[in-house]
C-alpha cells in the first residue's frame, strides 16, 4: 500500500453511506481522498457504487431520491455533505455525468455558454471557450452545428469542455470512455492528463476501463459491493495479480490448460 | 368568387390567428424551459385579466398603470407556482406535472369564480370600435392592436432566448440532470419561465378580455392555443406565430366555405382537425425540434 504523502487532500470522504429511497443502501462506508492536483481513479465493476460515490460528492443524489445517511464529505476543509449541487459547482466541483448528456438541441458553443458561472463576463467566457477549443480542436470545427448530431467522442469532449467552463478545481468524470473507440479514449485521456498538468486541476475518474485509466492516474481505489476494497498507487494496482485477472483482462501467462478447474472468486469480498 | 371578401376573411383571420399566437407564446415559453405543456395557461390568462380589472375597477388605478402592475404581480405568481407546487416534482415523470397543471387550471377557475363571480365583465380598453377601412377591406382595430402586441412579444422573446439566460433555459429543457451537473439552477429557470408566461398571460388576458369579456370562458382559449402551439412545434416561438397566422386564416376562410354546407359550427371542427392532423403527420410541428436519435 502506498504511503499517504503530505499533499493536502482537496476532497475527503469519510465512511459515507448512501441510501436511495430511504431503503436501498448503495454505498456502505466509502472513504476516499483526492490529493490536490492529482488524478485518482475509482475502479470497479457494474453496480459497485462508483457512480453513487460521485453523485454523493456532486450533490446530484437528491435528483434521484438518494441521500447521504452517514459520514461526511469535505471539500477544501468545508463540509459539503448537505450542500446544494449548484453551490458545490460554484465552489469548484464539477461532475461530468455518465452517458455524455450534452444539451442536444443546443450547439456546442451554446452548451459552453449554458455552463458559464453567473458572474463570468463575456470576454472571460470567450477566452474560456477558446481555451477549450484549443484542447479539443474537433469541437471548434463543429461549434455551430447541433450537439445531438456530434459523434460519441465529440459529445464526450463537449461534456468535458462544458464542465471546464464552470472553472472546477476538482473535475469528476463518470465513465468517459464508455462506448468510444480505443483511439478516442486515448485522445480524451491524453487531453485530461494535459489539463491536469497545465492547470493543476484535481481529477477523480470513474472507469470500468481500468487498463486505460491506470495509465494516467497516480492512485486508484477499487470499489466492490459499495465498499472500498483496495487502495494503492497505479503501479501497484497494475501489477496486482487479482486486479490483472478481474479488471485488466487476462493476467500474465495464466494458461487454462494447466489450471485445475475450481472457481476463482474475488476473495476480498468475503 | 369575391376576391375582396376573401382577402378580408384572410386578413382578419390572420389577425385573429396572431391573437391565438399571443396566447400560445405563453405555452411555448414554459415548454421551452421545462418540456411540460402547461395546461394552466388558460387559467393564468383569465387570472391575468381579472387582476387587471381588479386593479382598475376595485382599486381605481388607470388602465395604463393597472396593466404593468398586474404584469409584475403575475410575474411573482409564476415564480410562486414553481416554488410551492412544481419544485417537489422536478425530475418526476412529465405526466405528473401535466396533471398538476390541469389541477392548477381548475383551481384558478374556481378561485376567480369564488372572488369575482361568474358574470362577464368588460375590459373597456378604450380602443375604438369604429371600423378601419383598408381600401374596401374592413379591419377590427382591437385585433390590430392585439396582433401588434403578439409580434412585439415575439421579438422580445426571440432576443431573450439568444441571451445567456435564455440559453440556460433551453439547456434546462434539454436535460435537467446535466443542467444541475454544471451548476444551472433548474428551479430558478423553471420559475422564470412560469413568471414570463404569466406576464404573457396578462397581455393575452387584456386583449382577449376586451374582445370576449372577462369571465371563466377565457380559460377555454387553452384549446386553440394548444392547437397553435402544437402546429408550430411546442418549443418554437416563431412556430407559435406562424402557426397562429395559418390556423387563423384556415379557420376563417374554411369556416366561410363550410358553414353554409354544415349549418355552422365548422370553426371548432377545423381547429380540431388541424390539431389531430399535426400530431399524426408531423408530431414535432412546423418548427419544433424533433428528438435526436443517433444511429
Amino acid at each position: 500500500m502506498q504511503q499517504k504523502v503530505e499533499i493536502q487532500p482537496i476532497l475527503s470522504m469519510n465512511s459515507v453511506e448512501v441510501l436511495y429511497d430511504n431503503v436501498m443502501l448503495a454505498i456502505k462506508g466509502v472513504s476516499i481522498q483526492v490529493p490536490k492536483g492529482k488524478m485518482i481513479a475509482l475502479l470497479g465493476s457494474n453496480g459497485a457504487g462508483k457512480s453513487t460515490t460521485l453523485k454523493a460528492i456532486s450533490g446530484l443524489l437528491k435528483a434521484e431520491r438518494g441521500r447521504v445517511s452517514r459520514g461526511e464529505i469535505k471539500f477544501e476543509d468545508t463540509d459539503i455533505t448537505e450542500m446544494l449541487a449548484q453551490k458545490r459547482v460554484e465552489m469548484g466541483i464539477c461532475h461530468v455525468i455518465e452517458g455524455r448528456r450534452v444539451f442536444e438541441h443546443l450547439t456546442p458553443d451554446e452548451n459552453l455558454t449554458a455552463a458559464a458561472p453567473a458572474g463570468m463576463s463575456r470576454s472571460d467566457l470567450n477566452g474560456e471557450k477558446e481555451k477549450i477549443y484549443n484542447y479539443f480542436p474537433r469541437l471548434a470545427e463543429r461549434r455551430n452545428s447541433l450537439s445531438g448530431y456530434l459523434s460519441g467522442g465529440e459529445q464526450q469532449m463537449l461534456a468535458i469542455g462544458r464542465a471546464l467552463v464552470t472553472q472546477p478545481s476538482l473535475l469528476m468524470l463518470d465513465e468517459p470512455s464508455l462506448g468510444l473507440a480505443p483511439f478516442l479514449v486515448a485522445e480524451i485521456f491524453g487531453i485530461l492528463q494535459k489539463i491536469n498538468q497545465e492547470q493543476g486541476m484535481s481529477v477523480l475518474l470513474v472507469e470500468q476501463n481500468a487498463l486505460a485509466a491506470l495509465e494516467i492516474v497516480s492512485e486508484g481505489y477499487l470499489i466492490e459491493n459499495g465498499r472500498v476494497v483496495m487502495n494503492a498507487s497505479a503501479e501497484a494496482l497494475k501489477s496486482n495479480s487479482d486486479i490483472q485477472e478481474f479488471y485488466l483482462g487476462g493476467g500474465e501467462g495464466t494458461n487454462f490448460h494447466n489450471v485445475k478447474h475450481y472457481s476463482r472468486r474475488k476473495r476480498w469480498l468475503s | 368568387m369575391d376576391w375582396v371578401f376573401l382577402t378580408e376573411l384572410a386578413i382578419n383571420g390572420a389577425l385573429t390567428g396572431l391573437l391565438y399566437s399571443l396566447f400560445a407564446i405563453g405555452l411555448v415559453l414554459i415548454y421551452k424551459a421545462s418540456s411540460v405543456p402547461n395546461l394552466a395557461q388558460g387559467g393564468l390568462t383569465m387570472v391575468g385579466a381579472y387582476v387587471v380589472l381588479a386593479l382598475a375597477r376595485d382599486v381605481g388605478l388607470p388602465l395604463w398603470a393597472a396593466i404593468p402592475l398586474a404584469a409584475v404581480l403575475m410575474f411573482g405568481l409564476g415564480f410562486g407556482i414553481e416554488r410551492v407546487a412544481l419544485r417537489r416534482l422536478a425530475g418526476r415523470p412529465v405526466v405528473m406535472i401535466l396533471m398538476l397543471t390541469l389541477g392548477l387550471d381548475i383551481f384558478l377557475r374556481g378561485t376567480t369564480l369564488a372572488i369575482w363571480g361568474g358574470t362577464s365583465r368588460s375590459m373597456e380598453l378604450g380602443v375604438s370600435y369604429e371600423p378601419l377601412f383598408l381600401g374596401d377591406i374592413f379591419i377590427s382595430r382591437i385585433h390590430l392592436v392585439g396582433a401588434g402586441v403578439a409580434i412585439g412579444l415575439f421579438v422580445a422573446f426571440m432576443l431573450i432566448f439568444r441571451s445567456r439566460t435564455g440559453i440556460k433555459l433551453r439547456a434546462i429543457a434539454d436535460d435537467y440532470m446535466a443542467s444541475w451537473s454544471v451548476g444551472i439552477s433548474v428551479e430558478r429557470g423553471v420559475g422564470l419561465s412560469w413568471a414570463l408566461a404569466s406576464v404573457v398571460a396578462v397581455a393575452a388576458g387584456v386583449i382577449w378580455g376586451e374582445i370576449q369579456g372577462v369571465d371563466q370562458a377565457l380559460s377555454l382559449l387553452l384549446l386553440k392555443g394548444l392547437a397553435v402551439a402544437v402546429l408550430g412545434g411546442l418549443d418554437s416561438i416563431l412556430g407559435a406565430v406562424v402557426a397562429g397566422i395559418i390556423l387563423g386564416v384556415v379557420e376563417n376562410v374554411g369556416a366561410d366555405f363550410l358553414d353554409p354546407l354544415v349549418g355552422g359550427g365548422s370553426r371548432e371542427l377545423i381547429v380540431a382537425a388541424v390539431l389531430i392532423l399535426t400530431v399524426m403527420i408531423r408530431p414535432h410541428g412546423l418548427f419544433g425540434h424533433h428528438d435526436i436519435e443517433r444511429v
